[in-house]
C-alpha cells in the first residue's frame, strides 16, 4: 500500500496566507525541508510500526479546504476547558485549536511567558513532524520558570472539530532555572466529530541542579489523530521525573527524546498506555548518553483490549566517553484480546565500556490463578479482570510526580479500564 | 597487564592465516548469465537447477544491497569477484583421503584438523570444502548403512535430483534477499544431508569449509532434510588463510525438519578477521533458516562467531508445526576492527511453539558486534512461549555493544520474556581471581568463559572444547 504524501502545495499557500511576523522565515525553512523530504513512511525504520497515512489525510483535506483556524469562542471547547481546569490545580496556559489562550494564567506566579513572535529567535525544526508543526505554526510559547511556584504549570493543548478535517499545532518551549524545582502538566484532548490531527513540539530545558517533574496526559477523543514531540536536555545534575498515560485518541504517536550532554544528571520517565478498539499508540523514546555519570531509567506498561495495536520503541544510545552511564529501560504489556497486537524494540546502541545497560521486556496475559483465586471469592470474570488490571496500571499512577495531577490521572484511568474491560473479558 | 604484553599479543599473527598453494581453475571475475552457465554447465547440472540459478540471477539484478545492518565497510564489487573456484584435480575426484593432494591435507594439518584421526577417533563423518568442490567425504558406508545420505551438493543434484527439487528454496526462497539470491544464482557446492523417516544418524556429521583461492567467493548450499521421527547433528566450522583483499562469503543454509524430527546445527566460525588496521577479512553475508514442518519438530542453531571481519547472519525459525521448538545459541566475538551483526528470528505460526534465545555478544579493540533478532507470534499461534536473554560483554574503551531486539505479538496467549544486559568484566571479578595468584588474562579467560558457558554446553563436546581454546585465542591481545 502507498502511502498518501502530503500535498506541499496547498501547504505552501496555506503558508503564505499566514501573518508576516516574525515567525515566516522559520516557516519558510521548514516547508522547504518537507518540500525535499516528505514525511516518513513505513520504509523508514523509526515509522515501522506506525503509518502516518490518517494524519496525512486529514492534513491534505484540511488543507485543501483552506487550513481555517478555528477561533476558540466554542461553547463546548470552553465547558472542556473549564471541566479540565476545575479538575486540576494548575496555573493553565491554554492552546485551542491552535490558537494560544492566557485567560486562565495567573502571571503573577512568577513564571515568564513569551510568544515566538514577540522574538525572532528560531524554534525546534529537525524532524519532519517538527518541520510540519513550525511550517503551520500560527504562534508558540516560551515559558521561564525562575523559581518553584505554588500551582504546577499547566500546558492545555485542547482541541475541538465538529465538521470535516482540522489540524492544530502546539509549540511550547520550557526553561527551568538553575537550582529550581517545577512542576509541568502537559495535558493533551479533544472534542467533536470532525476529524482532527493535533501535532505538538515541546521542549524542556533543565538548569543546573534543577529539578523537574513533568506529567503528560493524553486523553483525546478515540479516533483523532496526535503526534507528540517532546526534547528534554537536563543540565548538569539536573534531575527530571516523569510521567505519561495515554488513554486515548486513535492514532497516536509520541516521541521523547532526551539529550544528557551534562554529567550527574538523573532522568526517570515512566508511561502507561491503555488501548481499545481503533486505537494504535506508538510510543518511541531516545535517550543520549553523551557523557557519563549519568543514569536513565524507563518503564512502560501497556493494557491492550479490543482490536488495537501498541509500539513501545525505547532506544538507549552511550555515546563514546560516556562511561559511568546507569540506562535502564522497562516494557511490559497485557494482551487481553485476540485482535490486540504488541510490537516492541528496545534497543540499546553503545560504545563505551563502563556502563551499566540493561532492558528487560514482557509481554503476557494476566496470571489464570489469579484469576481463580478472585472468581473463588464471588467475583464475576470482569470484575477479576478490572481488579488485576488496575493493579498493573496503578503502580504506575502512583509514580505520578505532580502531586495535583494524581487525582486526575487515577480516575481517568479507572474510567479508562472499566470501559476497556467491558468491551471483552 | 603491562603495556609490552598487551603489545606482545596484540601483534600475534592469525594463527591459520597461510595460504595453500595449489593451483585452482578459475572463472575470470565478474558475473553474467554466461557466468551462472558456466558454472552450471561445469558441474554437469540437470536442466532445471540451471534454470533455477538463471532465475535467481534475473530476480538479484532487480534487488539491492541491504543497508539497514549495524555495519559500515566499503561496498562490494561485485564484478570484481571470481564466482567459481575448483581445485585442479576437480576430473579425477580422489576416491579416499589417501588419494588428496598432500598439500591439502597439510593445510588441514596446520589447522589442527588431522581429518581422517578426528573422523575415526570422534567418530566424526568429514565432507570437507576445500574452495568450492568437496573433496573428501568419509564415513559414507557406515551412513549409507543406515540409510542416512551425507554428500556434496553437486552429489546431490546428480543421484538425488527429486529431493533437491521438492526441498531446494523451500525453506529460503529464491528471492528471499540480496545476498540468498546472489547464492541461489552462482551456488558453487556445499553439503546435502537426508534422514529417512526415523533413524538416529549414527554420527555426527561435519563440514569443514574454507576459503582458498584468491578473490573467490564461495558460495556455499547446505540443505538438511530430517524425515519424520529421525534425528541428526550437524557440525559446521570454519578457518581461512590470510588475505589482503575482503573476500565475499555467501553462503545459504537451508534446514527442514518434518514431524517430531531434530536438528542441531552447530557452527564455529572462524573466518580471517583482518588485521588489526581491518585490512583483508571475509565479509560473511549468511542466510540460515530452518523450517520445523511437522509437529513435535525440534531446529536448534548454536553458535561461536569469532572470525569474519563483516558477519551479517540471523539463523532463524520458522515454528510451523505444533508444539515445536527453536533455539538460538549463539556466542559472539569481535575484536580489532570486526563487526558483527548477528542474531536470529523466531516466527511462531503453530499452536503451542516454544523458542528460546540466548545470545552472548563479546567486544574488544575497536569492534562493533550488534545482536538483531525477532520474535513474531502470529495470530493463530495460540501458547506461543519465548524466553530471550542476550548480554553483552565490553571490553575496552573503543568498541561498541548494541542490541536491537523485535518483537510483534499478535496473538494474547502468547508469554514473551526479553532480557538484556551490558557490562564490562568487573574490577571486583578480577581483582578476586588476581589476588587468588590467577594471571590477569586466564582471569579474563576463565570470566568469559563463565560468561559464554550457556551458549558451549549446547555444543557438542569435542566443538566445545575448540570453541573454548577458540575464545581465548580471539580475545588474547585485547585485554588490558
Amino acid at each position: 500500500m502507498k502511502q498518501v504524501a502530503l500535498s506541499i502545495d496547498d501547504l505552501r499557500e496555506a503558508v503564505l496566507r499566514m501573518p508576516d511576523d516574525a515567525l515566516m522565515a522559520t516557516r519558510e525553512a521548514a516547508l522547504a525541508n518537507l518540500d525535499e523530504h516528505g514525511l516518513p513512511s513505513v520504509r523508514d525504520e523509526d515509522w515501522k510500526y506506525t503509518d502516518l497515512g490518517p494524519a496525512i489525510d486529514i492534513s491534505n483535506r484540511w488543507l485543501a479546504n483552506g487550513a481555517t483556524i478555528t477561533t476558540t469562542s466554542n461553547d463546548l471547547l470552553a465547558d472542556a476547558i473549564a471541566a479540565i481546569a476545575g479538575a486540576i490545580d494548575a496555573n493553565w496556559l491554554i492552546i485551542a485549536n491552535g490558537v494560544i489562550d492566557t485567560s486562565r494564567f495567573d502571571e503573577s506566579s512568577g513564571i515568564e511567558v513569551q510568544r515566538f513572535s514577540e522574538s525572532a529567535a528560531p524554534f525546534v525544526m529537525d524532524r519532519p513532524l517538527a518541520d510540519l508543526n513550525a511550517a503551520l505554526l500560527n504562534d508558540g510559547l516560551r515559558v521561564q520558570i525562575h523559581a518553584a511556584t505554588e500551582k504546577p504549570l499547566g500546558i492545555l493543548i485542547i482541541d475541538e472539530t465538529n465538521a470535516g478535517a482540522a489540524v492544530s499545532q502546539a509549540n511550547v518551549e520550557i526553561e527551568i532555572a538553575p537550582g529550581c524545582d517545577a512542576e509541568v502538566i502537559e495535558y493533551q484532548s479533544s472534542t467533536g466529530t470532525g476529524d482532527h490531527f493535533g501535532n505538538s513540539v515541546i521542549t524542556l530545558q533543565i538548569g543546573q541542579a534543577a529539578i523537574a517533574s513533568y506529567v503528560r496526559i493524553q486523553n483525546r477523543r478515540i479516533g483523532h489523530v496526535q503526534s507528540g514531540r517532546l526534547c528534554a536536555t537536563p543540565g548538569r545534575d539536573a534531575r527530571l521525573n516523569m510521567a505519561s498515560y495515554d488513554l486515548g485518541g486513535g492514532l497516536v504517536r509520541n516521541d521523547v527524546d532526551i539529550d544528557l550532554g551534562e554529567p550527574g544528571a538523573d532522568v526517570v520517565f515512566n508511561g502507561l498506555y491503555l488501548a481499545g478498539d481503533g486505537q494504535h499508540i506508538d510510543n518511541h523514546t531516545r535517550v543520549d548518553h553523551r557523557v557519563g555519570p549519568a543514569s536513565s531509567s524507563q518503564e512502560y506498561r501497556g493494557i491492550l483490549n479490543g482490536r488495537c495495536r501498541c509500539v513501545w520503541n525505547g532506544k538507549a544510545i552511550v555515546h563514546a566517553g560516556a562511561d559511568g552511564t546507569d540506562a535502564n529501560q522497562a516494557n511490559h504489556n497485557l494482551l487481553l484480546s485476540e485482535h490486540a497486537e504488541i510490537d516492541a524494540k528496545p534497543e540499546l546502541e553503545i560504545y563505551a565500556d563502563d556502563v551499566k545497560c540493561s532492558h528487560g521486556t514482557t509481554v503476557g496475559q494476566l496470571d489464570e490463578t489469579a484469576l481463580f483465586y478472585l472468581r473463588t471469592r464471588g467475583l464475576d470474570k470482569r470484575q477479576a479482570t478490572q481488579l488485576l488490571t488496575h493493579a498493573f496500571a496503578a503502580d504506575l499512577v502512583g509514580r505520578a510526580p505532580v502531586a495535583a495531577a494524581i487525582d486526575e490521572i487515577t480516575s481517568l484511568v479507572e474510567s479508562r479500564l472499566a470501559d476497556l474491560i467491558q468491551e471483552e473479558a | 597487564m603491562t603495556s609490552e604484553n598487551i603489545e606482545s599479543i596484540v601483534n600475534r599473527r592469525y594463527e591459520h592465516g597461510f595460504v595453500t598453494d595449489i593451483e585452482t581453475e578459475s572463472l575470470p571475475p565478474g558475473l553474467d548469465e554466461g557466468v551462472v552457465r558456466a558454472i552450471s554447465a561445469r558441474k554437469n547440472e540437470p536442466e532445471f537447477m540451471l534454470e533455477w540459478r538463471l532465475q535467481a540471477y534475473r530476480q538479484w539484478l532487480e534487488m539491492a544491497e541491504p543497508e539497514w545492518a549495524h555495519l559500515h565497510y566499503p561496498p562490494v564489487k561485485f564484478n570484481e569477484i571470481s564466482y567459481y573456484a575448483a581445485p585442479k584435480s576437480d576430473a579425477d575426484r580422489p576416491k579416499s583421503l589417501d588419494e588428496v593432494d598432500p598439500k591439502l591435507l597439510e593445510t588441514y594439518d596446520k589447522l589442527g584438523i588431522p581429518l581422517h584421526e578426528r573422523a575415526r577417533l570422534a567418530g566424526v563423518a568429514v565432507d570437507a570444502v576445500f574452495d568450492s568442490v568437496s573433496v573428501a567425504t568419509t564415513f559414507k558406508d557406515k551412513l549409507s548403512e543406515a540409510g542416512v545420505i551425507f554428500c556434496s551438493f553437486s552429489e546431490a543434484v546428480r543421484e538425488h535430483p527429486e529431493l533437491v527439487k521438492k526441498y531446494l528454496g523451500s525453506v529460503v526462497p529464491r528471492r528471499d534477499n540480496f545476498y540468498a539470491a546472489l547464492n541461489s544464482a552462482v551456488f558453487s557446492d556445499g553439503s546435502f544431508v537426508y534422514i529417512p523417516k526415523g533413524v538416529r544418524c549414527p554420527m555426527e556429521l561435519s563440514t569443514y569449509f574454507r576459503i582458498n583461492a584468491a578473490n573467490t567467493g564461495q558460495f556455499e548450499r547446505t540443505l538438511i532434510i530430517a524425515d519424520e521421527g529421525s534425528h541428526v547433528s550437524y557440525l559446521e566450522g570454519c578457518t581461512a588463510p590470510m588475505r589482503d583483499e575482503n573476500q565475499l562469503h555467501a553462503a545459504v543454509v537451508e534446514l527442514v525438519a518434518l514431524e517430531g524430527a531434530e536438528i542441531k546445527y552447530s557452527t564455529v566460525q572462524n573466518w580471517y578477521p583482518g588485521d588489526e588496521n581491518g585490512v583483508g577479512g571475509i565479509y560473511n553475508f549468511v542466510t540460515k533458516r530452518g523450517d520445523c514442518r511437522g509437529a513435535n519438530s525440534k531446529i536448534s542453531w548454536t553458535q561461536v562467531e569469532t572470525g569474519s571481519a563483516i558477519t551479517w547472519k540471523y539463523p532463524s525459525c520458522l515454528l510451523r508445526g505444533e508444539n515445536s521448538v527453536g533455539e538460538f545459541y549463539s556466542v559472539a566475538v569481535a575484536n580489532n576492527m570486526q563487526q558483527a551483526d548477528t542474531g536470529t528470528k523466531m516466527i511462531h505460526i503453530g499452536a503451542n511453539t516454544s523458542s528460546t534465545i540466548v545470545s552472548k555478544g563479546i567486544s574488544a579493540g575497536k569492534a562493533q558486534n550488534a545482536y538483531r533478532g525477532l520474535v513474531k507470534v502470529m495470530p493463530q499461534a495460540h501458547g506461543a512461549r519465548n524466553h530471550t536473554q542476550c548480554d553483552s560483554l565490553l571490553i575496552g574503551k573503543e568498541c561498541g555493544a548494541h542490541t536491537f531486539p523485535y518483537m510483534e505479538i499478535k496473538n494474547p496467549s502468547a508469554r514473551i520474556e526479553h532480557e538484556a544486559t551490558t557490562s564490562k568484566i568487573s574490577a571486583d571479578q578480577l581483582f578476586y581471581c588476581r589476588q587468588r595468584g590467577i594471571s590477569e588474562e586466564d582471569a579474563v579467560n576463565m570470566i568469559v568463559n563463565g560468561f559464554c558457558k550457556e551458549v558451549f554446553k549446547e555444543l557438542p563436546m569435542e566443538f566445545a572444547v575448540e570453541a573454548q581454546a577458540l575464545l581465548n585465542v580471539s580475545l588474547e591481545g585485547a585485554v588490558g
